[in-house]
């Protein structure tokens, strides 16, 4: 987009999806779609995050609130199964951690930096009190 | 250039009838204009509507007119209202009243020695139509004292014009059309 | 088809309402919203009475103001379907957010504009407030002097918007009340010469367009911003005018009936003129030619495109007079007049000397007569004698009280 002339693109307030045509766009995923440069799907805002979701998949009962909830799209599920968090559009909010309704939360923040595995090692256990 | 005002009240069909009037009038080739003075008017407020004909097309959109004739199609505006403003020494009058000519000439000194013409269009519509709607009247008084065209010539436009009401009401507005034309003195 | 078509005769007697109603119930738009307001109101009356009689294959949309109508038409132009709506004077104001949305979103929608002021106090009668309101919102503006251009002009409205080199929206002015309430004959189309004449509707960039899929009203900030702005201004200035004129040459092949960018009454050897919009220059027409029959020679210039303003078309129509006045519906509030400023723009960097003055008329449906005409064109031919302006160079004309004037 930032190599074209001014009067080279198109006209009107509008951006495309794709270059050229698409077939069966509903029954593509996402990462099998072409998108265009001018699709935001290719603008990566993963640096945008302070904290990271860390999803721990033990405690899941895919009830797909964080995937509702996610006001960028970036929960990744499959046949309605939870698989986990698109990290090149995820700003890091933490309202799916918010949402999660089990105990533990099976979603959880921490720093950009954080080792996944070892945080899912010493994973919080149930909370009593609630 | 022909010129008409209507003196009404809103709800009397002075707009219909000027239009249908020009409706009529376009048909055998002349030029025409049928329009009104709005206000925020309701039903019932004194309103003014307008027609202009002639041979060339018509470009004046003044609203100012000195007509030829003057129609009023209700009885208590002829009273209330200036209906000679802006006339001209031709200027004809046709006026709705129960009155005849000479005692509404009397009762209204402005109108002496002008060219008055009076008919009850608003018991003949009741009579007719069965509702106080003397615009159509009015036209036929109009044919009248006009000449304009032949009886069968205006009432075979009209039918027309009125195609869209009931056959019922179009049968009636003919009768109330050819009435307006025997009685108007 | 699914819907029936309407015999109509070679005149009918409509007022520029019905006549606009009736263009768009030809054109067979998809999708009309709109909020009713006087005096625009029967247009979108007769196009719901057309669908809901099955003389369209359409939608009529009710929406809660007008801004929601001119919202739900831009939706709907980016959907890819033929879009049309009206309004008048408060719901023009209230629609004016939306308006840049459709220019700058490129959507070709026809807007019917039946002039009417702008309160307080309030008004529902004809003056042009509402048709300024809109000229800087990139919008093409065609103006109707009477109930035939209303008609003649949809169908060029739509042609000229819905063509993919421009893509820009239109609106057709009409004078409130003296041409949409004043029924006139106006020489018809056939339903097939009028749709044939705008043709299918050609979608582009289409939201239903699956195969294709697009994002509609993006946003840019100053890397793009100001790109998109440039790039509609340059299509206005230099794309649409002959776009205009081929429209105009095609239309007068279909019907007979000759449009011009800027009209020219009686300016060839004229001294005086008048420049105006509206019913106005008919009358001006009318009174310009009994003028010549009392030894001065006055013309008449009507603008027929506001937007994009026909700066040369005007330069070259003025250039051999020796006084003209610009005839301004609105009230300017504190400057000289639109008319007066754009004439004045087009012939300060020429050789002309002709002598400018600028009118302020009509307000809130106040009558321009022929007598004010008169007046003025006696008050032009004095300013020739004089070689100079004998009077200021703005003035009220037609409000009561002392002769008004400024500067």
């Amino acid at each position: 987009m930032a190599n074209k002339g001014w009067d080279e693109f198109e006209i009107g307030a509008m951006l495309r999806t794709f270059d050229g045509s698409i077939d069966d766009i509903a029954g593509t995923a996402q990462e099998d779609r072409s998108y265009s440069e001018s699709s935001s799907y290719r603008a990566s805002v993963a640096d945008w995050r302070l904290e990271k979701p860390v999803f721990n998949k033990d405690y899941c009962i895919d009830c797909q609130f964080c995937w509702i909830y996610c006001p960028d799209v970036s929960i990744i599920a499959r046949d309605k199964k939870m698989i986990g968090v698109d990290m090149d559009h995820c700003k890091g909010c933490g309202i799916c951690v918010e949402v999660c309704p089990t105990n533990p939360k099976s979603l959880l923040m921490f720093t950009e930096q954080a080792d996944e595995e070892s945080e899912i090692a010493s994973w919080p256990s149930k909370d009593e009190e609630k | 250039m022909l010129e008409i005002r209507w003196h009404s009240r809103a709800g009397q069909g002075a707009v219909t009838g000027a239009k249908g009037l020009a409706d009529v009038i376009s048909t055998t080739g002349k030029h025409v204009q049928a329009f009104a003075f709005y206000g925020s008017a309701k039903r019932g407020a004194a309103m003014t509507a307008y027609n202009r004909v002639d041979d060339e097309i018509i470009m004046n959109h003044e609203k100012y007119m000195e007509p030829d004739y003057v129609f009023v199609i209700d009885p208590a505006l002829v009273h209330t209202s200036d209906v000679t403003i802006n006339h001209k020494e031709t200027t004809k009058y046709i006026i709705t009243t129960h009155l005849s000519t000479e005692e509404l000439v009397k009762s209204q000194p402005k109108l002496e020695g002008k060219e008055v013409y009076t008919v009850d269009c608003i018991t003949i519509a009741n009579e007719t139509i069965g509702r106080p709607i003397p615009n159509t009247p009015m036209l036929g008084a109009f044919m009248k004292i006009s000449g304009m065209y032949e009886m069968d010539f205006f009432k075979e436009s009209m039918q027309r014009v009125l195609k869209k009401l009931p056959q019922k009401i179009v049968d009636a507005n003919m009768l109330a059309i050819q009435r307006a034309y025997d009685e108007v003195k | 088809m699914a819907f029936d078509k309407m015999e109509l005769k070679d005149i009918e007697v409509w007022d520029g309402n019905f006549a606009a109603a009736q263009a768009m119930r030809q054109c067979q738009i998809d999708v009309v919203a709109a909020y009713p307001i006087t005096p625009s109101t029967p247009i979108v009356e007769g196009y719901a009475k057309f669908q809901s009689d099955n003389f369209i294959e359409g939608e009529y949309v009710m929406v809660e103001s007008e801004h929601a109508a001119m919202s739900a038409c831009i939706g709907a132009a980016a959907a890819g379907g033929r879009v049309a709506t009206a309004t008048s004077s408060q719901g023009f104001a209230l629609m004016v957010e939306t308006l840049y949305q459709a220019s700058g979103m490129r959507l070709p929608i026809v807007l019917n504009v039946v002039n009417r002021a702008l309160a307080a106090p309030l008004n529902v009668n004809g003056d042009h407030s509402d048709m300024y309101l809109g000229r800087d919102s990139g919008w093409i503006q065609f103006d109707a002097y009477c109930p035939q251009d209303a008609y003649d002009l949809n169908f060029i409205a739509f042609k000229v918007s819905e063509d993919h080199d421009v893509r820009l929206p239109a609106m057709v002015h009409q004078d409130g009340f003296m041409t949409s309430h004043t029924a006139q004959g106006v020489h018809t189309l056939t339903d097939d010469q009028g749709y044939g004449f705008v043709g299918e509707y050609k979608p582009m960039n289409d939201m239903l367009d699956f195969e294709h899929p697009v994002t509609h009203g993006v946003q840019t900030e100053e890397d793009w911003h100001f790109e998109h702005k440039a790039r509609q201004h340059n299509d206005l200035m230099t794309k649409v005018m002959p776009k205009i004129q081929t429209a105009f040459d095609e239309f007068e092949k279909l019907s007979g009936r000759k449009y011009n960018i800027v009209e020219k009454y009686d300016t060839e050897d004229a001294d005086v003129a008048v420049v105006c919009l509206g019913t106005s220059v008919e009358t001006a027409r009318e009174v310009a030619k009994e003028m010549r029959a009392k030894g001065i020679k006055a013309g008449v210039v009507g603008i027929r495109v506001i937007r994009p303003f026909p700066f040369f078309e005007i330069q070259e129509a003025l250039k051999d007079l020796k006084s003209i006045a610009t005839l301004d519906r609105s009230n300017p509030n504190g400057a000289p007049g639109m008319l007066f400023n754009e004439v004045a723009g087009c012939l300060f960097n020429t050789d002309t000397k002709v002598l400018l003055s600028g009118k302020v008329y009509g307000l809130g449906g106040r009558d321009l007569t022929k007598a004010h005409l008169v007046e003025l064109f006696t008050e032009l031919q004095a300013n020739v004698d004089a070689g100079k302006l004998t009077t200021p160079q703005q003035q009220f004309i037609g409000v009561r009280g002392p002769k008004l004037s400024f500067l």
